[in-house]
């Protein structure tokens, strides 16, 4: 019994469902979004963001800032002009390695996970 | 034996990709700490800043555009949640403008040298211990500190192992008053390096400074880079124009020296951490290129004794370029000493004209190696000396660095070649 309890629990801190309209899978550095209620051309999207975005920084940063609408380092508020001042900030980082479209897939994805989150 | 050797070798191996392929890397100094941002946030390879760190030293170490500045990211999302005990404690601390955390942390050098001609050919030296502290007291101030805990000096046999202890020296000690009075106005007072300059000296990540800023005169120890007592006021006006000027008070010196510089960034992220307008429809050469310009002028008056001094000055100008991972530099300055030996009876006059333009690659997705060559052009009043530095760094962590330089110094009456092997770490 102990030990299905302690299973359930590790089960409950591990699949995690972080905010009622983004569902979270994982937790710390491993921490990624389900993506299979996405629509298809989102589902692209996120292709591109999980693998381009996480080269320098966790998963979990993002989907802090989708889910409470503050992004966790500056302290600013998470929304449109955000993602769109973020995706620039990326595409000129010399080391991003990400062209204009990628950045503007990954802004698309983020203002459509914003309105997802805020569901 | 056989089996020895090979879990030795295991251990090599394992160690190298260990550190050559790290899974996450994380810094940790006092910065990082306070914001729980990792270093390349502003640095490319540190002590090197990116656009973000620049305008973070203009912002006077306040995290551009942070809500209630110098809030810790988890205070700022528990302001919606019923406050804790914790949230009480951040809040005594906030109002006393303390730090959350004591902002401090170290920087280590240890450095391997190579010149064919000098006595002592192949140079192992731990050649410095750095204690950094900085940050803001909310954002009313800011503040730095650079203390050198050990700087390498003479070994002498008789008295120990190892080369002794320069003594102990604070090298930077500032307060800033930031937005004095509600205007864009900082106050800077304290000992530190005037902003003449774009780069800082600690901006870069090769082991050796830039000649126009390292270069002293006679026997003059006045450099560019040097740091001084000082007051000096400056201002980001707009968000793409920096001034800045001030005053250097020398130890039992009435005489003041003074100084200006104007720095003006024409593209990329500007001063205030602002990313710039961007179409993501359409390309244009803008959407990559940084230009900044800057220009300054010091005038100063170091003095041997009180009736004899030198009077000097140096006029400049730097441009800096990035486009993607390409960062170009150039910087010259002329000067003018009418007396850097100190001398009472017959004072030499000296004129000075030094250049150097340096070509900096960024390689890695994070950037963790940059390929540079550097051509520097000295006459500093008793002859023509050029440099052409080739150089590599390599930040396997981002807290920790190998710089590889090579020096070829035509001097006018030698010619050395030194190879520098430079580790260094921070924490």
């Amino acid at each position: 019994m102990k030990t299905l309890v302690t299973t359930a629990f590790i089960m409950l801190l591990t699949i995690a469902t972080a905010h009622a309209g983004l569902k979270v899978v994982g937790r710390g550095d491993a921490m990624r979004l389900d993506p299979s209620a996405f629509p298809a051309d989102m589902k692209a999207s996120y292709e591109i963001m999980r693998v381009r975005c996480i080269k320098c920084h966790t998963m979990e940063r993002t989907i802090i800032a989708l889910t409470s609408g503050i992004a966790p380092i500056s302290g600013q508020p998470f929304d449109r002009n955000a993602t769109r001042a973020y995706g620039i900030k990326m595409m000129r980082k010399p080391d991003s390695n990400m062209n204009k479209q990628e950045v503007k897939t990954v802004v698309d994805l983020l203002n459509y996970l914003l309105v997802e989150a805020g569901k | 034996m056989h089996l020895l050797f090979g879990f030795v070798l295991y251990l090599v191996v394992a160690t190298v990709f260990t550190i050559a392929n790290p899974s996450t890397s994380y810094a940790i100094p006092a910065f990082a700490r306070q914001h729980k941002a990792e270093c390349s946030t502003c640095h490319t390879i540190f002590p090197q800043l990116n656009e973000f760190g620049e305008a973070f030293l203009k912002n006077s170490y306040v995290y551009p555009g942070k809500p209630k500045a110098a809030k810790s990211a988890e205070s700022v999302a528990t302001t919606t949640a019923a406050p804790t005990v914790q949230d009480k404690k951040d809040e005594a601390l906030w109002l006393s403008a303390i730090p959350e955390q004591i902002p401090v942390s170290f920087a280590a050098s240890a450095d391997l040298s190579y010149n064919a001609d000098a006595e002592d050919k192949l140079d192992l030296a731990t050649r410095s211990l750095r204690l950094h502290a900085g940050g803001a007291f909310r954002d009313k101030a800011g503040f730095f500190i650079t203390y050198n805990l050990y700087t390498q000096g003479a070994y002498s046999p008789s008295t120990s192992n190892t080369p002794t202890n320069n003594r102990s020296d604070i090298d930077e000690l500032f307060l800033v008053w930031r937005h004095a009075m509600g205007t864009p106005v900082n106050l800077k007072v304290g000992r530190f390096e005037p902003k003449l300059s774009l780069w800082k000296q600690s901006n870069k990540v090769t082991v050796t400074s830039f000649a126009p800023y390292a270069y002293t005169v006679g026997s003059s120890q006045f450099s560019l880079e040097s740091t001084g007592d000082a007051l000096e006021a400056n201002a980001v006006l707009g968000s793409r124009l920096f001034v800045a000027g001030g005053i250097v008070d020398r130890d039992n010196q009435n005489t003041k020296e003074g100084y200006g510089h104007i720095s003006y960034k024409f593209s990329g992220t500007d001063f205030l951490g602002n990313e710039p307008e961007i179409s993501l429809e359409e390309e244009s050469v803008w959407d990559y290129l940084t230009i900044t310009t800057g220009a300054y002028t010091y005038f100063g008056r170091n003095e041997s004794s009180a009736d004899v001094g030198n009077f000097f000055y140096r006029a400049g100008a730097d441009v800096d370029l990035l486009y993607k991972r390409l960062h170009l530099k150039f910087a010259g300055v002329h000067g003018r000493d009418n007396n850097p030996t100190f001398s009472s009876t017959s004072p030499d006059t000296r004129n000075s004209t030094v250049l150097a333009g340096e070509a900096e690659y960024m390689l890695g997705s994070p950037v963790n190696a940059i390929s540079l060559f550097r051509y520097e052009y000295q006459d500093d009043g008793a002859g023509i000396t050029r440099r052409y530095i080739p150089g590599i760094a390599y930040a396997p962590l981002q807290n920790t660095k190998v710089q590889l330089q090579y020096i070829y110094e035509d001097a006018p009456s030698t010619v050395n070649r030194t190879a520098l092997l430079g580790l260094t770490f921070s924490l």
